[in-house]
């Protein structure tokens, strides 16, 4: 240190000082301070003097001597964008209509996007909560058939399923040393469970392997993750299956009655699993109790019952593996590798949104859907950015002269540029702020809409704060940057003068706004009108059986209803509402396996091909009236039905190579362990969605053991007593299990549960996009009235009617609206074509549709309209002119 | 009167500023506050408290003229204003009102 340095006050503090202090006392306490320091080194000495002089800057640091923080001699813009800000409230609190409207355009398109955001988010968040998210992957397999390996094209994503082989897994661990463990589970199976006096019959009960818990990241509340799944007859229940049977005791170690053989412990107590799963279960019994309940299944390639997952360790490239497969096919399972058959890995982040394999284990996200969502979104956040621009660029004469005045005392176009881009992103803060409160409202409502449960809680993170914001502000920056364009342009001395009568700038493009405005909205309306035809189109769609009045009874292959199935049947029957009575696996809309089936071709060779398998009585036909094109049904009158006849559905007629259905009967068939002649050929009836075609079907007697499913056909009139004496004479028949029962058309509605909710969300939001569009139309033919006020006046004064007055308001918008008709057209055409692509029976989009659509948009902006003219045209003539 | 509340410190500052008249300014008000009552106070406390006086209208200030002591800072002179000296003597009358009101035997004790 310079040894004069001492002997001056240090220079840190002091600049920190100069730094913070107002700048009005800063010369004299900085004068107190040195003084203070002058004499302390007189006194005590330099080091002293030094230390208490730093001691009293920071002891000065605090309010009442820190400078202000819009400090006013600085040079800064601090005090201009005070200005700025004042101005800005106060042009929103003068114009209130046009603020509202503004605002709660604005509003609106935040909330939706909003909402659409936290849908998204959530659909995206699918099994991420999985430590090991990045190293599991699932395994898929194609079933084909093919007379020599290799002789088949490549798979294509489509024909892979989820569901598998139970050898798979254990044999991949076997020869890949990168493959950490392995988790397989079944297909749900359907258990009576029986606790004390509480009995359920259980749906979603499935078989899984003790390596579940090491894989996922399900949280297990009480039990030992490592041990809780390996002893036989061991099972894991989730929360609130637990909570069903024993509320609030300890369900440890208790043990439950299966279908009232088995006895299983609990060994453990999962929280439910998160809904953001792929799949979901309500407990998992041990893999080893159903291995010893039918063991050979364990060692066959072709038994499909598995979905496998494995988790990869780390490291380790899953291309690596994926290279290796011909050779682990060949090398495990020879004569599954002579059909052709394949597995391929897929990864969890794929599971939800991406895979297109079938049999998937849950339900599975729609990319498309969040892409029409998102787009949605944004165009209700786009028409109400329109509106704010074309409400600025309107009424931008009144703005006129206060840019007159400050071009003239100064400001620069660039400045006025950030004036008007300040106040549109401080009313579009607003707007933000109030579709938060928005959506906090809302957000109840939309589980039924989105059919999940969203939280607000989900938009508190700091991502998602910063991301809001600087979309808020973005979205400020646009709505306003073309108005703050068109303002800062105005010459000061020809608006001072007051030469610029009319605002002129930007009328082509105001006009543009509004023609896209209203193409969007007549697309909208266009996409919800056909969403709604096509989904009324689905119901009224021949099904080619009879699903009214069918009540479905579920016994869930339950053993004892099996061995007295046929005195049950007869006993349902003799109910007087009752008029039919069947039994069978499968029913239209329900699950259904494929079955392996060879068929004599026309050249008399025996074809292999895999179509699904209905296994049902000799009822079953009549009762849901399904027609025969050929030979004919099972009947009583043939014995040898019941274990060597086969009935089949045009398509698999079609696809073992008969076109005339006369053709293939008395050809012989082997399926699963039968043999015998086809012996007639079905009409395609729709077993499954009408999402996809007919598919090929085999349709043979139930063998015992088989059966799960009475379908009754009953009188539409007196169902609730019906169905209490139906109750009833259950509880006589089969005393152990509950009376489960649906009715088949509302099950089979069910599946298109996502269509009709697709098609609601639609609607709500192509209705807001409409009222924001309205709203914004309002307030413009309120500018552009106000405008013509005058006018108006004199030409009523001369004589005009009514109707003269409005047309002459109304006649540039009905300009605009048909253009935005011919646009909007093909535009929804397209985009709505393209959404019936996903339906295999899609209705025609006839010009009918658009006239309602035209019709409606025309009506709602007319409406709008004229809701300012009409008034303005009615008037005084006397009120408007006098002021002059 | 209650709003026109003065601090005990505050007070103390006013009367000191009214001590020294003239010559009131930043580190002679601190020094004649040190030998008068025998108080430590640092310049941020003063400082504050000052500013505080001023914006509410009890105290004025004006800079004096620079010289060569203090890095040619100027010093800011304080003074009473009438408002200040009113607020002064009133809070003295409280005082003594009250200190008149207290019976005798009470402090004799």
């Amino acid at each position: 240190m310079n040894p004069s340095d001492i002997l001056t006050p240090p220079h840190w503090p002091s600049r920190f000082l100069r730094w913070y202090c107002h700048p009005d006392y800063l010369e004299d306490i900085e004068g107190d301070l040195i003084e203070r320091f002058e004499t302390d080194l007189a006194i005590k000495g330099p080091k002293v003097a030094r230390w208490n002089y730093t001691k009293d800057v920071f002891r000065l640091f605090r309010p009442g001597i820190i400078r202000p923080l819009s400090g006013n001699n600085q040079l800064n813009h601090y005090g201009m964008f005070k200005n700025y800000i004042k101005v800005g409230v106060r042009n929103i609190l003068r114009q209130k209509a046009f603020s509202v409207i503004n605002i709660a355009g604005l509003a609106i398109g935040i909330a939706c996007c909003l909402l659409i955001l936290l849908y998204v988010n959530d659909e995206l968040s699918y099994d991420r909560y999985n430590k090991n998210f990045d190293r599991i992957y699932r395994i898929l397999h194609t079933y084909r058939s093919a007379e020599n390996p290799g002789s088949l094209p490549p798979p294509s994503p489509e024909d892979f399923q989820v569901w598998g082989s139970a050898p798979v897994g254990p044999a991949l661990q076997a020869d890949f040393p990168e493959i950490e463990s392995y988790f397989r589970f079944t297909s749900p199976s359907q258990l009576l469970f029986q606790y004390g006096s509480k009995r359920f019959q259980e749906d979603n009960m499935v078989f899984a392997d003790s390596t579940a818990f090491q894989i996922f990241s399900w949280n297990l509340i009480s039990g030992n993750p490592k041990t809780a799944l390996k002893e036989p007859n061991s099972i894991v229940l989730t929360l609130s299956t637990a909570m069903k049977y024993f509320g609030y005791d300890d369900p440890m170690g208790k043990t439950i009655t299966i279908d009232q053989t088995e006895t299983f412990v609990v060994t453990g107590v999962m929280g439910d699993v998160p809904s953001n799963t792929h799949f979901t279960f309500d407990g998992l019994i041990s893999m080893t109790t159903f291995h010893n309940w039918r063991p050979e299944i364990f060692d066959s390639w072709g038994y499909v019952d598995f979905y496998t997952y494995f988790l990869l360790k780390e490291n380790s490239r899953i291309e690596s593996l994926e290279g290796k497969i011909p050779d682990f096919i060949e090398h495990n399972g020879p004569d599954w590798y002579k059909t052709d058959n394949t597995i391929a890995f897929e990864p969890l982040s794929s599971a939800y949104l991406h895979s297109k394999a079938s049999r998937q284990p849950g339900t599975t996200g729609s990319y498309t859907n969040i892409y029409i969502f998102s787009f949605i979104a944004g165009f209700i956040l786009l028409i109400a950015c329109i509106n704010f621009m074309n409400l600025s660029t309107a009424r931008s004469m009144e703005r006129a002269k206060e840019i007159g005045v400050r071009k003239a005392i100064g400001a620069q176009r660039h400045s006025l540029i950030v004036q008007f881009l300040l106040e549109s992103i401080m009313l579009t803060m607003l707007a933000a702020l109030l579709a938060l409160i928005l959506v906090a409202f809302v957000l109840p409502f939309t589980r039924e809409l989105s059919g999940k449960a969203l939280y607000f809680s989900d938009l508190l993170s700091w991502p998602f704060i910063a991301l809001f914001t600087g979309s808020v502000i973005f979205v400020g920056l646009i709505a306003g940057s073309y108005p703050a364009w068109v303002l800062a342009r105005f010459k000061s001395s020809q608006v001072l003068k007051g030469r610029l009568k009319s605002s002129s700038g930007g009328i082509s493009l105001r006009k543009a706004l509004v023609v896209f405005q209203f193409a969007l909205s007549m697309s909208l309306i266009v996409g919800t009108a056909v969403v709604f035809s096509q989904l009324k189109h689905l119901h009224t769609l021949d099904m080619g059986f009879t699903k009214d009045q069918m009540l479905v009874i579920d016994f869930g292959w339950d053993s004892k209803v099996q061995e007295q199935i046929a005195s049950i049947k007869t006993e349902l029957g003799k109910h007087p509402k009752v008029s039919m009575v069947s039994t069978s696996r499968a029913v239209p809309g329900a699950f259904l396996p494929d079955a392996g089936t060879r068929i004599e071709s026309a050249s008399g060779e025996m074809t292999m091909h895999n179509p699904g398998i209905y296994e049902i009585d000799q009822d079953f036909i009549p009762t849901y009236e399904i027609e025969l094109i050929a030979g004919r049904a099972f009947s009583d009158d043939f014995p040898s039905d019941t274990t060597q006849a086969l009935l089949i559905n045009e398509a698999a007629a079609k696809l073992y190579g008969y076109t005339n259905a006369e053709d293939v009967i008395g050809k012989k068939f082997t399926q699963w362990g039968r043999e015998g002649t086809v012996v007639g050929v079905v009409k395609d009836f729709n077993y499954k969605s009408l999402h996809s075609k007919v598919e090929p079907l085999s349709i043979r007697y139930a063998p015992t053991g088989a059966l799960r499913r009475f379908s009754l056909k009953v009188a539409p009139e007196g169902m609730v007593t019906t169905l209490a004496d139906l109750e009833q004479l259950w509880s006589q028949l089969v005393p152990h299990r509950p009376f489960i029962y649906s009715f088949l058309d509302d099950s089979f509605n069910r599946q298109y549960d996502a269509d009709i909710r697709f098609g609601q969300i639609f609607t709500v939001f192509s209705s807001l996009a409409i009222l924001i569009a309205c709203l914004g139309l309002f307030g413009l033919t309120t500018y552009t009235t106000a405008l013509k006020t005058k006018e108006i006046g004199i030409r009523k004064v001369l004589g005009a009617s009514l109707f003269s007055i409005v047309t002459l308001l109304s006649k540039d918008y009905i300009k605009l609206f048909l253009i935005a008709v011919l646009i909007g057209i093909p535009v929804s055409w397209f985009a709505m074509n393209s959404w019936l692509d996903n339906f295999a029976y899609k209705m025609e989009i006839g010009p009918g549709v658009f006239i309602v659509a035209a019709s409606i948009c025309l009506l709602i902006a007319l409406s709008t309209i004229s809701w300012q003219s009409v008034h303005s045209a009615l008037r005084n003539p006397v009120d408007s002119l006098k002021d002059e | 009167m209650s709003k026109h509340h003065l601090g005990e410190f505050e007070e103390i500052v006013m009367l000191t500023v009214a001590i020294l008249a003239d010559e009131a300014y930043g580190v002679a008000i601190i020094d004649e506050m040190e030998s008068r009552l025998n108080r430590k106070v640092s310049i941020g406390a003063l400082q504050t408290v000052l500013r505080r006086l001023e914006k509410k209208g009890y105290l004025s200030s004006q800079f004096g003229e620079a010289t060569n002591m203090r890095g040619g800072k100027r010093k800011r002179y304080f003074s009473l204003t009438t408002y200040g000296k009113n607020v002064l003597t009133e809070v003295k009358e409280q005082r003594l009102s009250l200190w008149e009101a207290i019976p005798n035997f009470s402090l004799n004790k």
